[in-house]
């Protein structure tokens, strides 16, 4: 994996390069979608964060230590929790506790079977393995677990008649909401099958554009890219599952009576 | 768990039963302290405006929902102390917007079984039709679809699925709102029926003078959370004592859906 072939990119070609930004910035301006600033403060906030980032990195890749990789990877998983929280107006009871717990164990496990088990990295926290790996099964996760909660909530709320019909035929509040939690599911999961059954021909992932660009042999970026799906796949399920989980039992009280809203 | 009840033992009391509803934030007061005798084996209508509490208060007696203050017994047992799962299948509910599951009209009547993980009775089960027959629906409509049936045959396939489970007290809200009169007439006819036959206890909730009048064994009149007039038989309904009740069944509209 050296880095043969790689044009490093200069400030210079940044400069040009941010120049696309401005022409979305400009046809936004153009079809008045009012998103300029808006546009604009993005794109400024992606190149402070990703330069921090950098040097970040840079510096946990020389330190040598398990302990700022393992806070990095707390912060990731801190910071999507809370961009789930944003993303979902009407958020279960309990839901920070609930996505929380389920995210921690659900890409915890997975990112740890991945860089222990499958990559077997050396030294086992090698951040140029774990932190790009636990970043991607985050992100996918993340995804997940907003559609698994949003979903359910919406479910619980839509089928609100049928629960209560269940419950008055004696069904506990588990089986009363067994139809939302499976179409939860099934929602959480979409997404993550769909790219699967695409990879390789709709789109080619970044992480194996990102090998191949750094010059890694495109059959071994191929097996990388295979694994991290399979890990993310495994990370959004078990998130999802742990949410719905746990989700429903707050939407009942200890009596079986549906609380709704 | 419900043992045959000693004949003085109301099937279900409520004491002094109030609940105030949590809505956005807004406390509201449904029903305050009412208190009431259901007698065993008999009909006990509750009539009164909408909006006077009277589908709330139904759904405190299967413990759909739970009071803010007050005791609900069923047969001299504080339903606190039972099953809820239990509960809902002895004290069965048959609200008023009838909601049918996805499948058949017998995959609807087999449902309760099935969250008792119990054996469902067959098609042609003397228990099937017998609820068909009481429901007044016909054998055939068994493979239907149930949602492709009309809300008034939903209804009654709402209240077969209630009897099926056998229940000792039945949870009427409007059980005739969707039905022409004649079928409604008929039921009126059944719940009597079953009331005689099986010892059942109905709790009805309803806007229909005429099935009131019909039916009541006992007749509360509800307003704005309160009971206002009670009494044995239909007799309020003739002569009724208080100016809001006089004033309700003045009103044209008794049998409005609400």
């Amino acid at each position: 994996m050296e880095g043969q072939g790689l044009v490093n990119l200069e400030l210079s070609d940044l400069v040009l390069a941010y120049g696309l930004v401005l022409i979305s910035i400009a046809l936004a301006r153009l079809m008045r979608i009012g998103q300029e600033w808006q546009m604009l403060w993005a794109s400024v906030r992606m190149v402070v964060q990703l330069v921090l980032v950098g040097y970040l990195l840079h510096f946990i890749f020389s330190v040598k230590n398990p302990l700022p990789v393992m806070a990095v990877l707390l912060v990731m998983g801190a910071f999507s929790l809370q961009v789930i929280g944003g993303r979902i107006k009407r958020k279960m009871p309990h839901f920070y506790r609930v996505a929380g717990t389920s995210l921690f164990i659900g890409c915890g496990g997975a990112t740890f079977l991945f860089s222990a088990v499958i990559v077997r990295s050396s030294p086992w926290y090698d951040p140029r393995y774990l932190i790009p790996l636990a970043g991607m099964i985050i992100g996918n996760s993340m995804n997940g677990a907003t559609l698994a909660a949003e979903r359910l909530a919406a479910e619980m709320r839509e089928r609100r008649e049928e629960i209560e019909t269940a419950l008055c035929l004696g069904a506990s509040g588990k089986q009363a909401s067994a139809p939302s939690v499976r179409t939860a599911f099934r929602a959480a999961l979409l997404p993550t099958v769909n790219t699967m059954a695409a990879m390789g021909i709709v789109s080619l992932p970044g992480m194996m554009t990102g090998q191949i660009l750094s010059g890694t042999e495109p059959i071994v970026a191929v097996r990388y890219q295979i694994a991290i799906m399979c890990a993310i796949t495994g990370a959004v399920s078990v998130t999802a599952y742990l949410i719905l989980l746990q989700g429903y039992r707050y939407f009942f009280s200890d009596a079986q009576q549906f609380l709704g809203e | 768990m419900l043992q045959n009840d000693p004949v003085n033992v109301a099937a279900v009391r409520l004491e002094k039963v109030s609940f105030v509803k949590d809505g956005a934030g807004v406390a509201a007061e449904i029903l305050r302290e009412v208190s009431f005798s259901a007698g065993s084996g008999e009909i006990t209508v509750i009539i009164g405006p909408s909006g006077g509490g009277k589908s709330s208060l139904i759904r405190l007696i299967n413990r759909l929902a739970e009071p803010s203050a007050g005791t609900i017994s069923l047969a001299g047992v504080d339903i606190r102390s039972l099953d809820p799962l239990e509960l809902r299948r002895s004290v069965a509910l048959v609200p008023q917007k009838p909601f049918m599951f996805e499948g058949s009209v017998l995959a609807n009547l087999q449902r309760s079984f099935l969250y008792h993980q119990q054996t469902p009775p067959a098609a042609q089960s003397g228990e099937i039709l017998e609820c068909l027959t009481l429901a007044r629906l016909e054998p055939g409509l068994l493979e239907r679809d149930a949602r492709s049936l009309s809300v008034g045959q939903q209804q009654r396939v709402s209240l077969a699925r209630a009897l099926i489970m056998r229940p000792r007290v039945l949870l009427l809200d409007e059980p005739t709102s969707a039905l022409d009169r004649r079928t409604a007439d008929a039921l009126a006819g059944t719940l009597q029926d079953i009331c005689r036959s099986r010892g059942l206890t109905v709790i009805l909730v309803t806007h229909d003078l005429r099935l009131a009048e019909r039916v009541a064994d006992h007749c509360l009149y509800l307003e704005a959370g309160r009971i206002l007039e009670e009494g044995r038989g239909a007799g309020i309904l003739s002569r009724p004592a208080t100016p809001h009740l006089r004033h309700f069944l003045e009103e044209p509209l008794h049998e409005e859906v609400s």
